[in-house]
């Protein structure tokens, strides 16, 4: 499964994880080790969640209402924890999205100027 | 929302399972996935408390630690019933006495009054500490002259009493006290209405309405807080009045009465005697100092008028009486016939207070000595110093705790009996209650005692612990913790030697005045006010019961004789002036003064009812109301010092110009005015009509069965002949005298229950420290029995060991008690100290109670088994 090296693995960036939880469970209800395995996944194995940061950051998240959590019944016939947005939730996606892209913006300007006479 | 720790182990299991299951699914073999997954997930212990930390912070972590210390503590205490039980009833009684005394010293010295700006109120008032009067009270040119000359005093407030029946407010015609005031008395005392209006200076003068305002707590209590009273016309004896208000709750002083009237409801202030005559005082003063004028000034500026009316008028104010002038603002005066009652009090309670503290201090020790092994175990563990002493903190905590609430549970009747009692030395106790600044002083006792508590017991000290501790498990008394328990008991026995010292003299003072001799019969005899229309114009043909209603009482089943007089004993003391008198055939020597003595108007048939013996001659009968032949009866006192030996039946007296009357009869000496019997002279004289008669409006009845019974059929007769006739305070004169004695009583009790309370801890102190020396001393016991001490030889020492602590606590009580004496009479001058008896009375009780307590420890000491002690190490 260590398709990339550790090296090519890359750190999550401090704040993002919350939206990343939030956007992971657009697409319904997950368990804990099943949001993480959709990050990974997502981002081609790019990014990896520490169980460390995931829970932590799970369990923030319910206690200010964005994520509601109910107990089920897993694939592995486990009882687990299932994790689903709420209408704060999503709410809150929109805003975070939003307020990155225009994080993404505005470090892109900088890193990549655009030629100033050269227009689209 | 919040998750529990399972939720928590639960979730963190789902994930490995999960992970592990997918693993297998991909090829692993179940061992190696296992350990990847576990080695992907972290360290678990950290994840989880990282998850936890979101839903509970540090400060629920410490509050838990100490909750769970407390739970510890709780079910250990509950192990130690007698200890904790008799901790938190020590600790309740000492936080109880003291709120509750607390509550009534903040209600009487600390509370600010209603009245506005109290500070600038003054109570002005003269005495004539010469003929021993407290209160002397004012005339009316007296205080015109204050009037017109003070600078310093904006306005000056008069008040007096006077009795009025009064009709309306839909009840029977009742006694009430009434207020006569002035047109600024309200303004002067700065208080307001809760309801219509109080009385201004339109209510002044002659030609002024009737108008009357009622006290609230007349309002409240009589008249149900009726609002409707106000406007209604009531009775007042023989005017009206028109009740315009109803006054805020506040002090009332110098009397407590039901309604406050202007002076035109009251014929008597009318009258040109009351407003002319400088001696005919009866007015108490009050006045508001003028903007800008202090105390001082305004006490030194009416010193100066005071002094130089008395040059004007030198006759009304005799030099023997020494009339003098106070003048102090109205809160002081509420406050210092009661500071020292109630700081004595406040001393009292806090001795008992240090003595719980004692105690309990003695029983934590004695029982942290037996704990000694767990704590060393605990210690022994890992358990930090620091752990240890939050476990003593924690169970002293839970014990004073629950000793506080106790202890204001109990405050609440403790302070209803408290102002009750203070109420005698100052009205304002009545208002006292249990509220939030109580019980903050109960939860400062009780983390007081706590901490104190928690620092009392001796921890393992680190390097002896598991040697000494751990080893027999048993108990060990080391000479500090002995010398520590001793010290207690010796302070516990040393403070209630004090409280007892004092009981015991104020019981000797309340047995001398109740068995002291009163010369009547008081259980059997009835006594009932039956009052004229009190100020009304006296009518000479009327008298307030008529022949026809003695006779029916008389014919009552079980009243065995009934009789009027002027006063009922101990309860009229307005009738204590003495009238000079002369009698046939005795010259006063030079120098002698003109013997004067009391006169009392009594019925047929009074000595009989009232048990007073006649000694020679005869009583008055019906037929002695002639003016042809007036007659008297003179008490033993006027016989033998006005006839020596002589029998004096027959001879003739006079009271100044009066006709002589013929003395028919002698009885004995009985004092209606003292509550120690004094040699009385006393002059009898028989009911007939005028002034007199009148007023010889006190009606005693002899039952021969409880006199109480005979109050309804009393009281329907007399209104039957009567319609509008006022019958009040009916009681035996047993009660009577009982109700004068109540404020040495209540001292007494007061004082006795707190030498009792102190009593019943310290031995308990004693009982404990004995019986812990005696547990740990089992095996030297054991050893001395062996070498051939006798069981008698152990008993006796344990005793005198236990006689030894109570002397140490006797002369340390003594000397310091003493010196408290001294330090307290330097602040409130000369205290009372109790007699030789109290002082040696309370030391035998102590040793007696000592020896008691010493006697189980004693026995147990004897009975010993040699070998089981020697062994037992």
């Amino acid at each position: 499964m260590a398709t990339h090296s550790d090296d090519q693995r890359l750190e999550l960036l401090q704040g993002t994880l919350d939206m990343l939880i939030l956007r992971t469970l657009t697409w319904g209800p997950q368990h804990g080790h099943g949001i993480g395995q959709a990050i990974r996944a997502q981002s081609d194995d790019r990014l990896k969640v520490e169980t460390g940061s995931l829970y932590p950051a799970l369990h923030r998240l319910v206690k200010r209402r964005w994520l509601k959590a109910e107990w089920g019944v897993s694939e592995a016939n486990q009882r687990a924890k299932y994790y689903q947005l709420t209408a704060a939730g999503r709410a809150q996606l929109l805003r975070e999205q939003d307020r990155w892209s225009r994080l993404v913006d505005a470090i892109g300007r900088i890193m990549n100027p655009a030629p100033a006479d050269t227009g689209k | 929302m919040r998750p529990d720790e399972g939720d928590l182990d639960e979730e963190i299991r789902g994930h490995l399972a999960i992970d592990i299951k997918e693993r297998i699914d991909r090829g692993e073999d179940p061992v190696s996935a296992r350990r990847a997954a576990l080695r992907e997930f972290g360290y678990v212990p950290a994840v989880r408390e990282e998850m936890r930390r979101v839903w509970y912070s540090r400060w629920y972590d410490q509050a838990e630690a100490l909750a769970r210390d407390m739970r510890f503590a709780v079910r250990s205490l509950i192990r130690a019933k007698a200890v904790t039980v008799t901790v938190v009833v020590t600790l309740a009684l000492g936080i109880g006495a003291n709120a509750a005394i607390f509550s009534v010293v903040r209600s009487v010295l600390l509370r600010p009054l209603v009245n506005r700006d109290a500070d600038r109120l003054l109570y002005i008032r003269q005495t004539a500490k010469g003929t021993g009067t407290e209160n002397l009270t004012f005339s009316v040119p007296e205080i015109n002259d204050f009037k017109s000359r003070a600078t310093t005093v904006a306005a000056f407030g008069d008040f007096s009493t006077v009795d009025f029946t009064v009709i309306g407010f839909g009840h029977e015609p009742r006694l009430v006290k009434a207020g006569v005031v002035n047109g600024s008395f309200f303004e002067v005392m700065g208080l307001r209405p809760v309801l219509g209006r109080l009385l201004n200076a339109a209510d002044d003068g002659p030609a002024a309405a009737g108008a009357a305002v009622l006290t609230h707590r007349f309002w409240t209590t009589a008249l149900q807080s009726n609002p409707a009273v106000i406007g209604q016309t009531i009775r007042l004896g023989p005017r009206a009045a028109t009740v315009v208000g109803v006054l805020e709750p506040s002090v009332p002083y110098p009397e407590e009465t039901q309604i406050i009237a202007n002076m035109v409801t009251s014929p008597h202030h009318s009258q040109a005697m009351m407003n002319t005559s400088r001696t005919h005082r009866m007015t108490e003063l009050f006045g508001r100092l003028a903007p800008g004028a202090t105390l001082e000034a305004a006490r030194a500026e009416l010193s100066t008028v005071h002094a130089s009316v008395m040059r004007q008028y030198p006759q009304a104010y005799s030099a023997r009486a020494r009339v003098q002038l106070e003048v102090r603002t109205l809160r002081d005066q509420l406050a210092s016939p009661a500071q020292t009652i109630l700081l004595v009090l406040l001393a009292a309670t806090a001795v008992v207070f240090v003595i719980a503290c004692a105690n309990v201090a003695n029983l934590i020790l004695a029982r942290s000595v037996r704990r000694e092994g767990e704590l060393a175990v605990r210690a022994a563990i890992g358990a930090s110093r620091g752990a240890l002493r939050r476990t003593l903190l924690a169970e002293s905590l839970v014990m004073c705790t629950g000793g506080a609430i106790l202890g204001l549970l109990l405050a609440a009747p403790l302070v209803t009996v408290a102002s009750r009692y203070a109420a005698r030395f100052s009205i304002r106790a009545l208002d006292a209650t249990v509220d939030a600044s109580v019980l903050w002083l109960g939860a400062g006792l009780a983390v007081i005692a706590a901490v104190l508590l928690a620092f009392v017991p001796r921890l393992p000290s680190s390097d002896r612990t598991a040697a000494v501790g751990l080893a027999g498990g048993s108990v060990r008394l080391t000479p500090g913790t002995n010398r520590r328990l001793r010290i207690f008991a010796t302070i516990q026995v040393a403070c209630s030697f004090v409280l007892l010292a004092g009981a015991g003299m104020l019981i000797a003072t309340l047995t001398a005045l109740q068995t002291a001799n009163t010369g009547y019969d008081m259980r059997q005899v009835l006594a009932i006010d039956v009052p004229a229309l009190a100020t009304a114009v006296v009518d000479k043909n009327r008298s307030t019961f008529s022949p026809e209603a003695t006779r029916r009482i008389r014919e009552l089943p079980g009243v065995q004789g009934v009789a009027a007089g002027l006063v009922v004993p101990w309860r009229d003391l307005s009738f204590s002036n003495r009238l000079p008198f002369s009698v046939e055939g005795y010259q006063t020597a030079d120098g002698e003064e003109r013997p004067t003595a009391q006169l009392r108007v009594v019925s047929p048939g009074f000595f009989d009812v009232l048990g007073v013996p006649i000694l020679s001659g005869r009583d008055f009968t019906s037929e002695d109301r002639s003016d042809t032949d007036p007659v008297a009866i003179v008490s033993q006192s006027v016989a033998r010092r006005m006839f020596s030996s002589a029998d004096a039946v027959n001879r003739r007296l006079w009271f100044g110009t009066a006709k002589p009357r013929r003395i028919i009869g002698i009885v004995a000496d009985a004092d209606d005015q003292n509550i120690v019997q004094a040699p009385t002279l006393t002059i009898y004289e028989p009911i007939r009509g005028g002034i007199m008669g009148q007023l010889a409006n006190r009606l005693f009845v002899r039952a021969a069965g409880d006199p109480y019974t005979l109050v309804p059929p009393v009281t329907r007769i007399i209104r039957e002949t009567s319609a509008d006739q006022a019958v009040e305070r009916p009681a035996t004169l047993e009660d009577v005298r009982a109700e004068v004695l109540t404020p040495e009583r209540l001292n007494t009790f007061v004082f006795s229950a707190l030498g009792g309370i102190a009593l019943l801890i310290a031995v308990v102190g004693v009982a404990g420290v004995l019986a812990f020396s005696v547990g740990a001393r089992m095996r030297e016991f054991g050893v001395r029995l062996a070498i051939g001490s006798t069981p008698h030889d152990l008993r006796i020492g344990v005793l005198r060991d236990g006689i030894r602590i109570a002397a140490f606590g006797i002369a340390a009580g003594a000397v310091g008690g003493y010196a408290l004496v001294r330090v307290v009479e330097r602040v409130f001058g000369a205290v009372q100290l109790p007699g030789a008896l109290s002082v040696i009375g309370a030391a035998v009780v102590l040793i007696g109670a000592a020896a008691v307590a010493s006697l189980m420890p004693a026995t147990r000491a004897s009975r010993v088994d040699v070998l089981q002690a020697l062994r037992s190490e």
